[in-house]
């Protein structure tokens, strides 16, 4: 199975087991978030990549430049832990 | 579930000479503790109040009524994240050459659709093959 497969299981078991009106609430803010133009503000394929300097879980510091002298780099964000 | 997947392609990543590195709001804290739970074999990088993600286009802030129905659900964004702004990046993947231009881009508006580590790869074999 693929990842987004699992996550729709998952999706869809957390969704039957939430109040309604959170799932809608849920629904409506995705639904929003596209609708605002948000994804026309962002970086594209072609743009430089804005330089960042920050910690990791040991409070060492990465730089994308610094990642960059070693080969292409594979940016993912993330929310989070939950 | 998504960091399983991750993990599994970091490792492909790395093959073919690129390096896998996921940047997260929360505190150092958590991802630590992620990392030690997962075992993970990738840097995951603190971006505090989403200022890198902001940077990149990718900042947006949660609905009045969806950080209730999160606390609700126990997802204490101000506590994970360590501020108050209850902002969020958009999940992302990028591909960046050693020029800094990027290559390759799954940006999603719906966070439920996150970019799949597969595309990445096939996507990253083209760049550096």
């Amino acid at each position: 199975m693929g990842l987004q497969e699992e996550l729709n299981r998952l999706k869809n078991g957390i969704e039957a087991q939430a109040p309604k009106e959170f799932v809608e609430i849920m629904h409506r803010a995705t639904a929003d978030l596209e609708k605002s133009g948000i994804l026309d503000g962002t970086v594209k394929v072609g743009d430089q990549a804005p330089d960042f300097s920050l910690q990791n879980a040991d409070g060492q510091v990465f730089s994308l430049k610094d990642l960059l002298s070693h080969g292409p780099v594979v940016l993912s964000f993330y929310r989070g832990k939950w | 579930m998504e960091l399983d997947a991750l993990k599994k392609a970091a490792g492909e990543f790395k093959a073919l000479g690129a390096t896998f590195i996921a940047i997260s709001p929360q505190l150092q804290t958590y991802n630590r503790e992620l990392r030690e739970k997962k075992k993970l074999t990738f840097e995951i990088l603190s971006d505090p109040g989403n200022q890198l993600a902001q940077l990149y286009g990718l900042k947006f802030q949660l609905p009045e009524d969806l950080r209730e129905v999160y606390l609700k659900l126990d997802i204490d964004l101000p506590k994970y994240n360590g501020d108050d702004s209850w902002t969020l990046p958009l999940p992302t993947s990028l591909i960046i050459d050693q020029n800094g231009i990027i290559q390759h881009g799954a940006i999603n508006a719906d966070y439920t659709v996150r970019p799949d580590p597969e595309e990445t790869l096939a996507a990253l074999k083209k760049i550096v093959g």
